[in-house]
């Protein structure tokens, strides 16, 4: 691959014993946003200090903008970091932490200064400089975090988490800027994190990691609609995970009976005999007393009701099956929130089934 | 509770009073106008003061025991520093045992650290001196610098020092642009410390010094004569109040440095 900025082939990991990264093959292009998904101690943080120089790989290779990082140190690194604490120097001014990359370089003192002053506009510090940096708020941290990475240009900006410490409307207004940012600026980003929704809203490309491997990486939406591992699909949102048997193109799911797949419904394969049949809480609906649907039918019986008041999230249970499905439905007007314990007829698409080898 | 509450009132004021009365007594006899250190008191004088200044062989005791304090107090904060950091940032086997061994002159009597000390300074064919002194000083000290550096490295953020190396620093200019500006602090506090405990410290000076005597055990020879008494208890006010400010600026500096880290206050000595 010619545009990747950054290229890994078969890396791994070792913390003494520990096994952290356990053969990581992965191309990032120039300019586009990545992210590397996963659960808590899967080794996202790790693979992202060894792209940027603070851990050292056991075995493999790294390549950044096509030279061999083995023998370069982090601070020759054509990287930068955002660090999940933000790191933001306690001593220094605002202007002095943003400007900190720029004391090696060749730059007069005015080009410098005016090197600050643009990093902080485009951040939104615009007149911050000489603020203390002790006394700042947790998203004018995250801001003057970012300042101080993008200042030095690096060809790829590395960003551990940097929203977790934020509360929700800071953070989805973060998300924004942070995904426009990298639109202006046109820099790799590759970002940590382990909120799923936050991946898929930000991110061109994301890398689902489990127990230091990468189990799937595509884009959002193949990562949501086609999942290669039932664990991949409930990992990234909620997946209804039915027991099925396959035969030829024939599927028979416990609780909603015979329907048509294709080999497209399979992404790692068609199974063949037992399976697992998945389905995402909006490509069902409940049909109100009345409705009429073209679409096919089956019925269980409502245990559990979320009431979220855009929507409403029903367990329903399958007659043959003892875990609930989850499905979701629009809270529109005139259409009634139904009571535990209804009996609900439901209506599927057999084109929204995804299969999975293991049940 | 109630009852229990007043008995711990009586306890604390009791202790403060036994810790504390006799140094009040110092610079009460201090000013008293009279070489019998006695009630009732005499009248008011300076002149104990006064004759402080016209003793040459003080003079020669006060400048050994700053040159020693001084040394003592920089090769105890420069090995905590070191002890301090390497605690911080490295794990390797057997960390907790040799962090317990540097530890234990804290709790060691001085009087076995003196003998041993001497008989194995003896034993090496080296004559004693200012020399030996800041050798068995910076030996106590060291332990109280460790745990001052501890706490100021402990609540430092690691990622500050990636973030400068990250940035182009080099491990040295990281350290010195970042590292030591935000531990300063503690330095300083580590520095006050070791400075006061070798100033004050008698039973290993005693049996290292050589031809010139550190300042407690000058002071410790003129207990021979009663009519120096008065003079001693001049000199031991001064003293007093100076590690006094000593300790005070030390524990300012000790708790602006966690704060100026942002972290929060756990231990220290006062
Ligand atoms: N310096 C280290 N020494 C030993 N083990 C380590 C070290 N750093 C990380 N690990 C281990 O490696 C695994 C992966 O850690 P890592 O920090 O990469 O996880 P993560 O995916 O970032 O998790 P989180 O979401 O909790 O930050 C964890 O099990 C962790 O305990
Ligand atoms: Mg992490």
């Amino acid at each position: 691959m010619t545009d990747a900025i950054v290229s890994l082939t078969d890396v791994h990991k070792y913390y003494g014993t520990y096994h952290a990264l356990r053969g990581i093959t992965l191309d990032i292009r120039a300019g586009e946003f990545f992210s590397l998904l996963g659960p808590s101690g899967c080794g996202k943080t790790t693979l992202l200090r060894t792209i940027a120089g603070f851990e050292d790989v056991s075995s493999g290779t790294l390549l950044l903008d096509g030279k061999d990082m083995a023998r370069v140190a982090a601070n020759k690194r054509p990287t930068n970091m955002v660090f999940q604490s933000y790191a933001i120097f306690p001593h220094l001014s605002v202007a002095e932490n943003v400007g900190f990359g720029l004391r090696r370089s060749s730059m007069d003192s005015a080009a410098k200064a005016r090197a600050v002053d643009e990093a902080l506009e485009m951040v939104g510090l615009k007149g911050y400089g000489t603020r203390a940096a002790h006394a700042l708020s947790g998203g004018q941290r995250q801001r003057v975090a970012l300042a101080r990475a993008l200042i030095l240009k690096p060809k790829v900006l590395l960003l551990d988490e940097p929203l977790s410490a934020l509360d929700k409307k800071l953070r989805e207004q973060m998300q924004n800027e942070l995904r426009r940012l990298q639109r202006q600026v046109g820099i790799t980003f590759i970002l940590v994190t382990h909120d799923q929704e936050e991946a898929l809203i930000m991110s061109d490309r994301i890398a689902v990691m489990f127990e230091g491997e990468i189990a799937q990486l595509a884009s959002p939406q193949d990562l949501y609609r086609r999942p290669l591992t039932r664990r991949v699909g409930e990992f990234i949102g909620v997946m209804n995970v039915l027991p099925a048997t396959v035969s030829g193109q024939e599927a028979d799911i416990a609780g909603l009976g015979r329907a048509p797949v294709t080999p497209d419904q399979a992404p790692s394969g068609m199974p063949e005999g037992t399976a697992g049949a998945g389905i995402r809480p909006e490509s069902m609906s409940i049909l109100y007393d009345g409705e009429t649907t073209t679409r096919r039918t089956a019925s269980g019986e409502v245990v559990e009701v979320f009431y979220y008041g855009d929507m409403t999230y029903y367990d329903v249970v399958l007659p043959g099956t003892t875990k609930p499905m989850t499905i979701s439905m629009k809270n529109v007007a005139g259409r009634p929130v139904l009571d535990r314990g209804t009996t609900a007829r439901i209506a599927w698409d057999a084109e929204a089934l995804v299969l999975f080898g293991d049940t | 509770m109630k009852l229990n509450l007043n008995w711990l009132k009586g306890y604390a004021v009791l202790y403060l009073v036994f810790l504390y009365a006799p140094i009040f007594l110092l610079p009460i006899f201090a000013f008293n106008d009279a070489t019998v250190i006695a009630f009732p008191l005499k009248g008011f004088t300076t002149r104990w003061f006064a004759d402080l200044t016209t003793t040459p062989a003080l003079h020669g005791a006060v400048l050994n025991s700053l040159f020693i304090a001084i040394s003592t107090a920089i090769l105890s904060t420069c090995l905590g520093i070191c002890a301090a950091r390497a605690g911080a940032r490295f794990s390797f086997p057997g960390k907790q045992g040799i962090i317990g061994f540097i530890m234990i002159p804290l709790v060691l009597p001085e009087i076995i650290v003196a003998v041993s000390l001497l008989v194995t300074l003896l034993q090496l064919g080296l004559s004693l001196s200012s020399w030996t002194v800041i050798l068995g000083h910076t030996l106590i000290c060291t332990p109280f610098s460790i745990a001052i550096l501890n706490s100021a490295f402990a609540t430092l953020d690691p990622s500050m020092e990636e973030a400068a190396y990250d940035l182009g620093e080099t491990k040295w200019s990281t350290f010195r642009l970042i590292t030591l500006p935000l531990v300063m602090p503690g330095i300083i506090s580590s520095f006050l410390i070791a400075f006061t405990i070798s100033l004050d410290e008698f039973i290993i000076a005693f049996f290292l010094t050589g031809a010139e005597p550190t300042l407690p055990v000058y002071l410790w020879g003129q207990l021979r004569f009663p009519a120096k008494l008065p003079i001693v208890m001049a000199l031991g006010t001064i003293l007093v109040a100076f590690s006094i400010l000593l300790l005070t600026l030390a524990e300012i500096f000790r708790r602006r440095g966690i704060a100026k880290a942002g972290g929060r206050d756990t231990g220290g000595f006062l």
